[in-house]
């Protein structure tokens, strides 16, 4: 349904721009950009300011960005905010407990992702649990098992290690003592991901499953392996960032992540994703992870009570869903038109 | 395992109870292998060694588990009464469910202390002999006084629970700590959406820098958002300017200290807890004294360069 959308969609007219689903959430992005770079002055328009938000956005925007192809596909995955600290306590424990090679610790933090993101997959293809209720249970069990096996090996909720500097470079470093290393990591996985969801013919498949399931199996599209794929594809992502929040702060512990769960969702239905699956973009997930990160960053600089922040963004999310429909509205209207 | 120790305790106090003046001590606190709680249990073990010497004893009651802390605390107190305890110590976390439990040990006429959470406050509500703990004002306060006596005038709490008690008073003691030493302080409220994230808390703490180029002195509560400050910090390019001091501490926050990214750790210092409260039972029980300072206050202890490496030789030893 989408990709049709997307096609009619081309074009520079003014309409044509005006119905693509990125419109609103660019209008959303310049608006809130221009209203914390009032605020903010000089400090938040110069390097620091984007720094500051720059790096928040790669984090968030690097767990969105799989969150935001699982719900055009119609899922939803919860259990990232338990998937960042499991990954992560995997990644301090095998390296600074067992004092194991960086490269191995890396490699069983990243693992744990995508063993976890198996479990959901196959949970939401084999039953009819919604996958809502399949990544909260699994979310629950992971944070559990997360607690019990750090107490039970290290005796502590907390375990530290000092990486190595090649390690600390690629992925805890802050270039110019600024600019994290997510940062670049964030846009080689944007382009990844722009290239399965837009280019490849996996990225029709998504949001064939995300427009109606049924049909899309009838079609002959794999929509058990597409869904399991996207479910490993969230839980990669999330370990990602739990690994490296381990090299950045040099320590891992139980809890934390689940502010992940929240926000990324939060970035992608403000970057246009429809909540019920079958329509968004890599683009839009992209402008609404950065005016979420602009809006978290931007109440520091504005010297705004950091309440304020979270009114913005639930107002921007409210926002973004009306103006969703709108243009929706507005581009099947104009699809209909043609034919 | 664990019953077979009460099932024992019980039959020890059964016995020695009877036969001799001796102080069967029973102590009420967090799940043993909670890190904190292990050191609280291991200075409650050392001070029990002289009960024991005078063939008395120290029994551990700790929960399964936290889920439902209040209820489960207040039935291992009445464990304790069952059991014949001489003396309890215990403490006051959830006082609606504990203090009908307490009232009895004070009714059975046992002699009560209050530890680690409750203040001077419970123990005077409950008729307990006394309180030994830490306050969490004057924890914020001591880091406060450290840094604003250090040079450091101008400071900064992080608050990343806005609403929680605690917090606030760690805060408030911060704040109260630096004015009082000629600084000013304030708190850096975040929104609820940052809790558990340290790049949030990072990337919050160096964009309050930057906006606020005057401050030269934060505090931190808990190990996680220490860290996130210190990065903060580093990331703002003010290490060197700006001075942190935390609550609690870890290997990795040792090791800040000692490498000089941290001014200081205030620690409430668990085993003190155990130690005291337990030799103050003891020494009663067999002798009748009393302490006759009320609040014994077991923190804040200060964890700085000048003395981090005897705090490491503590850790190893499983007191600190």
């Amino acid at each position: 349904m989408s990709s049709q959308i997307q096609t009619v969609a081309q074009g520079l007219s003014l309409g044509r721009i005006a119905r693509r689903p990125e419109t609103g959430s660019l209008i959303g992005f310049v608006v809130v950009f221009a209203f914390f770079a009032v605020l903010g002055g000089p400090v938040f328009m110069g390097a620091p300011g984007w720094s500051s938000w720059l790096n928040i956005a790669a984090e968030v925007g690097i767990i969105a960005l799989p969150v935001g192809l699982l719900m055009i596909s119609g899922e939803f995955d919860i259990s990232v905010g338990s998937v960042v600290p499991a990954a992560s306590m995997m990644t301090a424990m095998l390296a600074g407990h067992y004092d194991l090679p960086a490269l191995v610790a890396i490699t069983g933090g990243l693992c744990v992702g995508l063993i976890i993101g198996l479990v959901n997959g196959l949970l939401v293809t084999r039953t009819t649990i919604p996958s809502l209720i399949v990544t909260i249970g699994v979310m629950f069990a992971v944070m559990g098992l997360t607690l019990g096996f750090a107490v039970l090996i290290r005796g502590s909720t907390s375990v530290s290690y000092v990486p190595d500097p090649l390690t600390k470079a690629l992925l805890g470093q802050f270039i110019n003592g600024m600019f994290s290393v997510s940062i670049l990591w964030w846009l080689g996985i944007v382009a990844a991901f722009f290239y399965v969801l837009h280019i490849s013919p996996i990225g029709n498949w998504i949001f064939a499953i995300g427009g109606d399931r049924e049909s899309a199996r009838n079609a002959g599209i794999p929509t058990g392996q597409v869904t399991i794929g996207l479910f490993m594809a969230s839980g990669f992502c999330a370990a990602f960032v739990g690994v490296t929040q381990v090299m950045t702060y040099q320590q891992a512990q139980v809890a934390g992540g689940q502010s992940f769960i929240f926000n990324s969702i939060m970035c992608v239905v403000i970057g246009g994703v429809l909540l019920t699956g079958g329509a968004g973009s890599i683009i839009g997930i992209l402008l609404g992870t950065m005016t979420f990160a602009v809006v978290n960053q931007g109440v520091f600089f504005a010297a705004l009570d950091p309440n304020i922040g979270s009114i913005i963004v639930g107002a921007l999310l409210l926002a973004a869903v009306l103006s969703n429909d709108t243009f929706r509205t507005l581009a099947l209207r104009a699809a209909a038109k043609k034919s | 395992m664990k019953l077979s120790n009460i099932l024992v305790a019980a039959a020890t106090a059964a016995v020695v109870g009877t036969t001799s003046m001796a102080a069967d001590i029973f102590v009420v606190g967090g799940k043993p292998d909670d890190p904190f709680w292990s050191r609280v249990k291991k200075g409650a073990e050392d001070a029990g060694r002289v009960a024991e010497a005078q063939g008395g004893s120290v029994t551990w009651l700790g929960p399964q588990n936290y889920d439902n802390l209040g209820p489960d605390a207040a039935e291992l107190i009445r464990q304790a009464i069952d059991q014949g305890a001489d003396a309890i110590v215990g403490p006051n976390w959830v006082p609606e469910a504990m203090d009908p439990a307490f009232q009895a040990v004070v009714d059975a006429g046992i002699p009560l202390v209050i530890y680690n959470a409750g203040g001077i406050e419970a123990a005077d509500r409950l008729g307990a002999m006394n309180y030994v703990g830490a306050v969490d004002y004057k924890s914020g306060y001591a880091g406060g006084e450290y840094l604003a006596k250090a040079g450091h005038t101008n400071g900064a709490c992080v608050n990343t629970l806005p609403g929680a008690a605690n917090i606030e008073a760690f805060c408030n003691g911060f704040n109260d700590g630096m004015s009082d030493n000629s600084g000013t302080g304030s708190v850096l409220q975040l929104p609820a959406t940052a809790f558990g994230d340290s790049t949030a808390v990072a990337q919050a703490v160096r964009a309050h820098l930057l906006q606020n180029p005057d401050i030269n002195a934060m505090f931190a509560i808990g190990d996680q958002d220490t860290n996130a400050t210190i990065s903060g910090i580093q990331q703002a390019g003010k290490t060197g300017s700006v001075h942190v001091c935390g609550m609690n501490f870890n290997d990795s926050i040792l090791a800040n200290i000692q490498s000089g990214t941290q001014a200081c750790a205030i620690d409430q210092q668990g085993y003190q807890q155990g130690f005291f409260a337990v030799s103050i039972l003891n020494n009663h029980v067999m002798y009748g004294t009393t302490i006759p300072t009320r609040e014994i206050l077991t923190g804040p202890g200060v964890v700085d360069a000048s003395n981090v490496d005897l705090v490491i030789a503590g850790v190893e030893a499983g007191a600190r």
